[in-house]
Order: structure tokens, then sequence, then C-alpha cells
């Protein structure tokens, strides 16, 4: 089975473009409160979401594939192979989205046109298009989980030798239905994304885009790249339980993670709690999703779990969706290259049924491995790790 | 060599066709029936027509396979499902960004929102069979149906599932007959099925391991064979036809209007085989193509039929002619199952 490695890697949040920016923010911790929504058609009681900035991106059709394409010109920039030259191999794209371009026909629409076809591909359709991607190209609409499938998706095509190359992500941007849907089902919280803590309720919607370059190891040797980290095992599985709420007793997102992590082998060996550096959460800030993760983490990690920092993202950039996945894997895998774990963002009060370690300044990775987990409406699990490689 | 993946389940929702021997035409279908019909129990009412079809065709590929569909039999820990359509669930969009647009998010019904995240249709199939392994959509363009098969048979030989439920779904609602009108510059016509009118239906597959098969003794219906994904059709059925392995039936991709395909053009394993455009039997059913290509040849080979199948999905970028139709053509190939 060949190993695969993480060549490049690109990001726009909130807190603008490029994955120095975020780290710098991930450093700072900032309590940021989202954005008023400049759209006058704006659903709902809390019209707010984080928004990136929109003036240095780059022109295509709809504000998902504007994201998609800066994060992938930075994540190819960073691999060695720029927008414009010739890969040594064809170039595969998976992008994972939750909304594709809904906003674009949104807007379209309430400017009095008749939006034509934007199937959810148009994203991944749209970057492989941008960057004369000649691999196979797939759209993975697997809700907010879908950038956490999609590197999935990419590592097999990679180990089992269809590919060489893959630019594997997900982008997610401003519509009207997603933002309006969490606030009709009262999952929106009315301050700010406040995962695991004590008053929050629901979550807060962020635009965003990521996208890592992954190579097999023997394809990124024999171009003297250096790989940022390896991306190991994940764990896929499904609640079969409810089309929104996670079932409870958090059986299968259990069973995600102990794929991940090699434990669900029948020695019950793989890796343990104190043989991880970090673990990225879920963590949306609805009441139900952070409880259940937490208790999950404490089946899977036993007594380590209040050893083993959280490092909760969506606290500093929001519920990016489709993207968040693939968000929380350029934040792993900057984690892993600075071998430093960035202060969380600070929390009123975190939840006493939320019995985590969310640290509020920084330590070092004490190991080289992250977990990472992403979860979606209909129970759509995935866990999977960034680790240092032999060649990291 | 890795164990090989096999058919051993097909089930349909689609108007008028009784087995899916009747998807192996020439005639257009016909019929009045609505397939949603034989959904029973309860909880039904606030699922959108994508997921109603997929659930029908879903159970009847399950019984076909002889696998239970009741949740209240022990959870298929390892069966997963993977679900192809493109316009799946854009009719519960469109109607929640009118209504937001008319009455405020305030008239939207809870009950419907769940159905605006593009995988509620595989979510169903899971809830409603206790399907507790993978679970995918692919929203992939013209290929997105043989992708799916593609995918769930990488699923199975990577052990991350033993089995896994393919549904191929496309629906024809008022926002799909809109969306899709401008794209054409016509309006799906009402009436039997033909290239000029939209599919409304599903297809469902059961897909699992050789051995898993002949463990419980299931019968096999056909082999998933050779599989390529190519910027061009020429390019992706050369990958998979090789000389020495004649086709006996060709299942060509949808083809948008001007677009020619020459049998005689494609390799030579080919050029003898029967052919069999399921649009003209069904209408055009987009994401759903390569799930009903696959379900016909596996029915096909299971009647007896020679040689082996081709499926090609999507026309790719003909390198004929200047204007680029669809990105890519996926090909895949099936062969007669081993209880044959």
């Amino acid at each position: 089975m060949r190993d695969v490695v993480i060549t490049g890697v690109g990001a726009v949040t909130c807190h603008g473009v490029g994955s120095a920016a975020l780290w710098q923010a991930m450093c700072q911790a900032p309590v940021r409160l989202p954005d008023r929504l400049p759209d006058p058609y704006a659903p709902g009681r809390r019209p707010y979401m984080y928004l990136a900035p929109t003036e240095s991106l780059p022109a295509a059709p709809g504000a998902a594939s504007r994201l998609a394409v800066a994060a992938a010109t930075e994540a190819l920039d960073n691999a060695g192979l720029p927008v414009g030259t010739r890969p040594p191999a064809p170039l595969n794209v998976v992008v994972g989205t939750c909304m594709g371009e809904t906003g674009r026909e949104e807007q379209t629409r309430a400017a009095g046109g008749t939006p034509g076809p934007e199937p959810t591909f148009s994203v991944a359709a749209h970057l492989g298009d941008r960057l004369r991607a000649t691999g196979a190209n797939t759209s993975v609409s697997n809700a907010c989980s879908a950038s956490g499938y999609a590197l999935g998706i990419a590592a097999d095509m990679i180990r089992v030798g269809e590919a060489d190359l893959v630019l594997a992500g997900g982008a997610d941007a401003y519509s009207r239905v997603a933002v309006g849907c969490f606030d009709r089902m009262r999952a929106a919280d009315p301050v700010r994304c406040r995962p695991f803590d004590r008053h929050r309720r629901g979550t807060v919607f962020g635009e965003g885009a990521a996208m890592l370059v992954l190579e097999s190891a023997e394809h990124a040797a024999a171009r003297d790249a250096v790989p940022l980290a390896r991306l190991g095992q994940s764990g896929w599985s499904c609640d079969a339980y409810h089309p929104t709420a996670p079932e409870p007793s958090a059986e299968q997102i259990v069973r995600a993670m102990r794929q991940a992590l090699g434990q669900d082998t029948a020695d019950g060996a793989g890796v343990t709690g104190g043989r991880l550096g970090c673990v990225i959460p879920h963590g949306t800030g609805t009441q139900l999703n952070d409880v259940v993760e937490s208790q999950a983490l404490r089946q899977v990690l036993g007594a380590a779990t209040l050893d083993v920092p959280l490092y909760s993202l969506k606290a500093l950039v929001g519920h990016t969706g489709g993207a968040a996945a693939a968000l929380a894997a350029v934040a792993a895998t900057l984690i892993l290259r600075h071998g430093t774990v960035p202060p969380n963002v600070p929390l009123d009060s975190q939840d006493p049924e939320c019995k985590v370690f969310l640290p509020h300044t920084s330590s070092p990775l004490a190991t080289r491995r992250l977990l990472v987990n992403a979860y979606a409406f209909g129970g759509n699990n995935t866990s999977f790790l960034i680790e240092s490689g032999a060649a990291a | 060599m890795p164990d090989p993946v096999v058919v051993t389940g097909i089930g349909t929702a689609i108007a008028g066709v009784r087995g899916v021997g009747d998807l192996l035409g020439p005639d257009p279908v016909r019929g009045d029936d609505d397939p949603t019909d034989r959904i029973t129990g309860r909880g039904h009412r606030y699922k959108d027509r994508a997921t109603r079809l997929g659930l029908v065709a879903g159970e009847a590929a399950l019984r076909d396979a002889g696998l239970p569909t009741n949740r209240a039999t022990p959870p298929h820990l390892d069966t997963g499902v993977v679900v192809s359509s493109n316009l799946g669930n854009v009719d519960t969009v469109c109607d929640t960004v009118r209504t937001i647009a008319d009455e405020t998010y305030l008239a939207t019904s809870p009950m419907l929102l769940p159905n605006t995240a593009s995988n509620v249709i595989a979510s169903w199939l899971a809830i409603t069979f206790g399907l507790r392994g993978v679970n995918l959509t692919f929203c992939n363009g013209p290929t997105s149906g043989l992708d799916a098969v593609h995918w769930a048979r990488t699923m199975i030989r990577s052990g991350r599932v033993e089995r896994m439920l393919v549904v191929g779904v496309e629906p024809v609602t008022e926002p799909v007959r809109r969306l899709t009108a401008p794209d054409r510059g016509d309006t799906p016509a009402d009436g039997p099925s033909g290239p000029d009118t939209l599919f409304d239906g599903a297809v469902g597959l059961v897909l699992e391991g050789a051995e898993v098969a002949a463990a419980r003794q299931a019968r096999v219906l056909a082999t998933i064979d050779r599989y390529a994904r190519a910027g061009s059709h020429d390019e992706a059925t050369r990958a998979v036809c090789p000389p020495d392995a004649p086709v006996g039936l060709w299942f060509p991709p949808e083809r948008p209007s001007g677009f020619r395909l020459h049998q005689a053009e494609l390799p030579s394993a080919v050029r003898a085989a029967a052919e069999l455009d399921l649009t003209t039997v069904l209408g055009r059913s987009s994401g759903a193509l390569g799930v009903l290509q696959c379900a016909a040849g596996a029915a096909w080979l299971a009647d007896g039929g020679p040689g082996s199948v081709l499926a090609t999905a999507g026309v790719g970028a003909p390198t004929t002619a200047e204007a680029r139709f669809d990105d890519a053509t996926s090909a895949l190939v099936l062969t007669a199952g081993a209880s044959r």
C-alpha cells in the first residue's frame, strides 16, 4: 500500500487569503464576532456569518469557485507545481462541497434573472477547468463532512495506484438556504461560534476553502518535493439514525475514530490517546454534537482525554460546511509543521458536560500525530490522521 | 488478484417497468403508475421525490439480493450506500429559496429543511435499512453513475465494507424541468420516454465481494470488471476494451444534441457489439444513467448474453470538434457472474 503525503496546502477563511493568514489567526486566537450579511434578502433572526474577504480572490463564476481557485492556487504553488506549469503526472481533482453555487443562483434570481443549471459538481468542474487538470474530477456531496470524504477518496486513489497526484479539498460560500435553515431549526448561535461553551446555542457558518496537494510518497520523492505531512488512515461510518441529529450513544463516530487509529483490529492495538499530539474535533457549537463528540472521545482516548489537547478550529473561523474537514486538515498540517498547538479562542465557560481539554495557551506538540473528526447531516462520520511520516 | 466484486441484486423504481428486463428495450418505456406509491409505512410525507424513488429502488434491490430490509433486524454494520444524482434535491433547494424570498425564512418548514442537504437520499437509505457502513453521495455530472459503481467496488476491495447498495436516481419535478430547459434550449417533453424527455426514476444495485456472496449462497448476476475515466470517450473505451475481449452489448452515453459518436470509431472489440441507448428507452437520465446501464447489463448477462457488457457515460471532450461537451468519459465493463 503506497504512502500518501501532503506536499502543499492552501486556505481561505474569514481571516484572509492564504494559510499564513490562517496560522497567524490561530496563534492570536482572537474573539472575532461574525459579520452581518450584506444581503437585503438575508434570512433569519440572525443574518450573520464569518465572511471571507472577496476583493483579492480570482474571478470565477460563483463565490464557492472563487474560494476554491484561490486555495488551490496557493496549494499548488506551495507544492512547487504552480498553475500554468505542466505537472509531472495528470492532476486529479476531488472536491467536497455542501451547497455548491446555490448562493449564485439565489443572487441571480433576486436580481430578476433566471438561474441556469448549477449542479453541485460545478465547483469541482470549474476548478478542474481553471487548472487544466486532466485527471479524474470528482465532486463529493457528503454535506458538512464532504471534504473529509474527499481527502479519503483522494488517498484511496493514490493507495490503489489510480493516481499519483491529487488536489483534494472543499469550498463553501454564503447561501441563504443554509443560513436560513439553521436559524429555522434553532441551531444558530446568537453571539458567535463557540463550540463546547456552556452557553452555546448552535453554530455560525463561515465562508472558506481549503485545498491540499496529495501525492504518493514515491511521486513526491521523484520530483524532490519535501512532504509537509503524511495523510494517515481514515475511518468512515454512518449513524443510520436521523437526518440531522447525531446518534446519542456515539457508537458510529467511535467506530470511525477507532478505524482511523487502527484500534478496530482483532487485537485492539493501534494508536492510543497517549500517542496523539492533538485532536481537531468536528465541534460545531450545536448542543448535542459537542456533548456526543466529547463522550465519544472519552470512549476512544480513555484516561488520556484530559491530556490530549483539542484545537477547536470552528471557534476561530466558523463552520465552513463542506470545506470544514479540509480546513481542519490544513490546520493540522500547520500545527505539525510549526510543532505548536495554538491557543484556543477563549470560551466564556466550558460546558461541564464536555469533559475535554481545550488549552487557552499554546503548547509544544508532544506527539507528531493529529486526529481530525468531521461529521454531517445524515450521520456521515469520518476521522483521519495527519502525521509526520518517515520523509516528513 | 483481489476478490472480484459481483452484482447480487437489482431493483427499479421506474413507471411502466416491472422488472429490469424491461430496460433491454428497444421500445420506449410507457407507464402511468407512480413508483413512489409502492412505499409503505409512515413518515414519508416530508421526503422529497428523489428520496422516495431511491427508497423504492433500494428496497427492491436488497430484496432481490436476499437481504433483510427491515431495520429491526441487526444493523448492516458492513453494508454501505453510494448514491449518484445530479439533480436529486434541487426541488427542495429551489422551493426553499423561493419561500425565503417570498415569505421570509419563517415560512419554511423545519421538517423539510434536512432535505436541503445534498446527501439526503443516501442518508434516508441508511436510516431506513440500517446500513451503517460507508455512506457516499456523488454529484459528478454525466459520468456520476458509473463513477458511483466504481467507488462502491473500491470500498469493498479496500475492506471498508463487505457490501454496497448503489442507487442512481433522478426526479422530474417543476424545478428540475425549469433548470434543465436552458441547458438544451428546449423544454423536456411529456409522454413516452425518449431522448427528448427526462428520466424520472431510480435503480438500485447490490454489490458484494464474491467470497461474501458465495458464503451466503447468493445468486450472482454479473461481475464488475475494468473501469476507466478519461478526458475523451475514445481514451476511456480503449483503456477498458482490449482487442481480445469482445464486447457483446454496448450502452452508449447520453449524447448532447449535435454530438455524434460512431461505433465504427470505437476499439475493435466493440465494433460488432449490439448497441442499446438507454436514453432512447428511458429519457435523459443524467446521474442515474451509469447505474441503469449496469443494472440492464447485469440482467442481460444473467440471461445468457454473450461476451461482456461495456457501459460508457459522458461524451468527453471530442477530438474532432471544436466545441466541448462534457469534461470526461467513464467506461465500465461487466462480465458474466461466476455462478452462471
